[in-house]
């Protein structure tokens, strides 16, 4: 494999995979934060 | 009189032996000291770099990191080669990160993708300037903005150039409040930088905050496994912060253990930066090509930030996007300070600390995914 394509195969797949990721966990959060809500307690606590 | 110049002779065979590259070298190792503890230009690192180059480089010390038995060779073998140091690093890291801001607002997480672009850019400069595969990608993470991350990939690949490779990293990360605002200001107009956000943390609760570190160590290592041991330690170091019940380990992990690496870590770093490997154009050019992976970062950031802005018509301010980098907590500094600057009424802090906190995740996952490809193409790590 040349060098060029060894450098766009490297940026396509790396920053796709990097930029799914982090979406994958934004929706992960997402989902933990209406799963587990802020209590009561917790908001009066600060 | 023979014994007088034979012991002569034996005291003055350092002298002797000083060959002009180490005594540039030692040169070098004084000027580091210099900055770090007249300027204080980064001295937790910069005094056990400085002085490693120092040890290392005077002649018939068995200090440098080649020298087979010698202390440091000690460290750099159990320590570096191991990937020891930067995983070490790494608990310290994730203890003292506080992602709740990141948490409070997770669309910010995405920039911390964004602000690793640099990289993949830097990869194929580096490419076209000749450099092999296994070097350009040591190159091109210094973009990471991520000391640790620099020296875990660069062992891996290219360990002659990890002296380069980690200075360049460190040097810049320190220096983001000088590379960034003008890439930030060039890029923006003063109405978009001073845009106002919503201002005050949403805070969630105690139970996602523990399971966040939980879900995406489990989450990030399924998909790129060579990232593991950084990714673990970050996560891990996290969780036992906000776990609550380990304040002992907590403390020792963010201060005594990080404060011991980062010594050892420094010492390595100094004495492997022997005159014979690093006194070369190379150098130079993986100096220059860091400098251009970071602002590049910087640039890919701040154009995702005009973009969001855009999306969102006016909610997001662009300079977020520069705070996509993992150099934590200067980039979140560097946004706010800008922010403040184009409105004193801004107040941009926390969401561009929670973009930082998603930079040190993009870091990791950007770097465990070249590793992946890496190894997916054959071409492996150095044993």
């Amino acid at each position: 494999m040349k060098d060029w394509a060894f450098g766009l195969t490297m940026t396509v797949m790396g920053m796709g995979v990097t930029f799914i990721t982090l979406y994958l966990l934004t929706l992960l959060i997402r989902l933990l934060i209406r799963l587990f809500p802020r209590k009561e307690e917790e908001e009066s606590k600060g | 009189m023979d014994v007088f110049i034979s012991a002569l002779s034996s005291l003055v065979q350092g002298f002797a032996s000083l060959t002009w590259q180490s005594a540039i070298m030692v040169l070098l190792g004084c000027v580091l000291l210099y900055l770090g503890v007249a300027r204080k230009f980064e001295p937790l690192l910069l005094v056990p770099i400085g002085f490693g180059v120092i040890l290392g480089n005077l002649p018939l010390a068995g200090l440098s990191t080649h020298d087979e038995g010698g202390i440091m060779n000690l460290l750099y073998t159990s320590g570096i080669l191991t990937q020891l140091f930067p995983c070490l690093m790494f608990l310290g890291l994730g203890a003292m990160i506080d992602f709740g801001p990141m948490l409070g607002n997770p669309r910010v997480l995405i920039f911390g993708a964004a602000g690793q672009f640099g990289i993949f850019l830097t990869l194929l400069l580096a490419l076209q300037l000749g450099f092999v595969r296994q070097e350009a990608v040591s190159i091109a993470i210094i973009g990471a903005c991520d000391g640790p991350t620099a020296i875990y990939v660069t062992t891996k690949y290219a360990r002659e150039l990890l002296p380069a490779v980690s200075i360049a990293a460190y040097s810049y990360m320190s220096l983001v409040p000088i590379i960034q605002p003008p890439i930030m200001r060039a890029l923006t107009t003063k109405k978009e930088r001073a845009i106002l956000m919503e201002p005050g943390e949403k805070k969630v609760s105690q139970r996602v905050k523990i399971l966040f570190p939980l879900v995406t160590g489990i989450v990030t290592i399924l998909i790129a496994p060579m990232g593991a041991p950084l990714m673990g330690m970050l996560m891990l170091g996290n969780f036992m912060r906000e776990s609550g019940v380990l304040e002992r380990l907590v403390d020792v992990s963010e201060s005594t253990l990080t404060n011991i690496v980062t010594l050892f870590l420094g010492l390595c770093i100094g004495a492997s930066m022997l005159g014979g490997n690093f006194l070369r154009w190379q150098t130079i050019l993986v100096f220059i090509l860091g400098l251009v992976a970071i602002a590049l970062d910087t640039v890919t950031g701040v154009l995702l930030g005009k973009l969001m802005m855009v999306i969102t018509k006016g909610k997001i301010n662009p300079l977020i996007g520069a705070a996509g980098t993992s150099a934590f907590p200067m980039s979140a500094r560097v946004v706010q300070k800008e922010g403040q600057k184009a409105n004193p009424r801004s107040f941009l802090l926390f969401h561009a600390v929670g973009a930082n906190a998603g930079g040190q995740i993009g870091s990791v996952m950007a770097a465990a995914v070249m590793l992946a490809i890496m190894s997916g193409m054959g071409i492996a790590p150095l044993p």
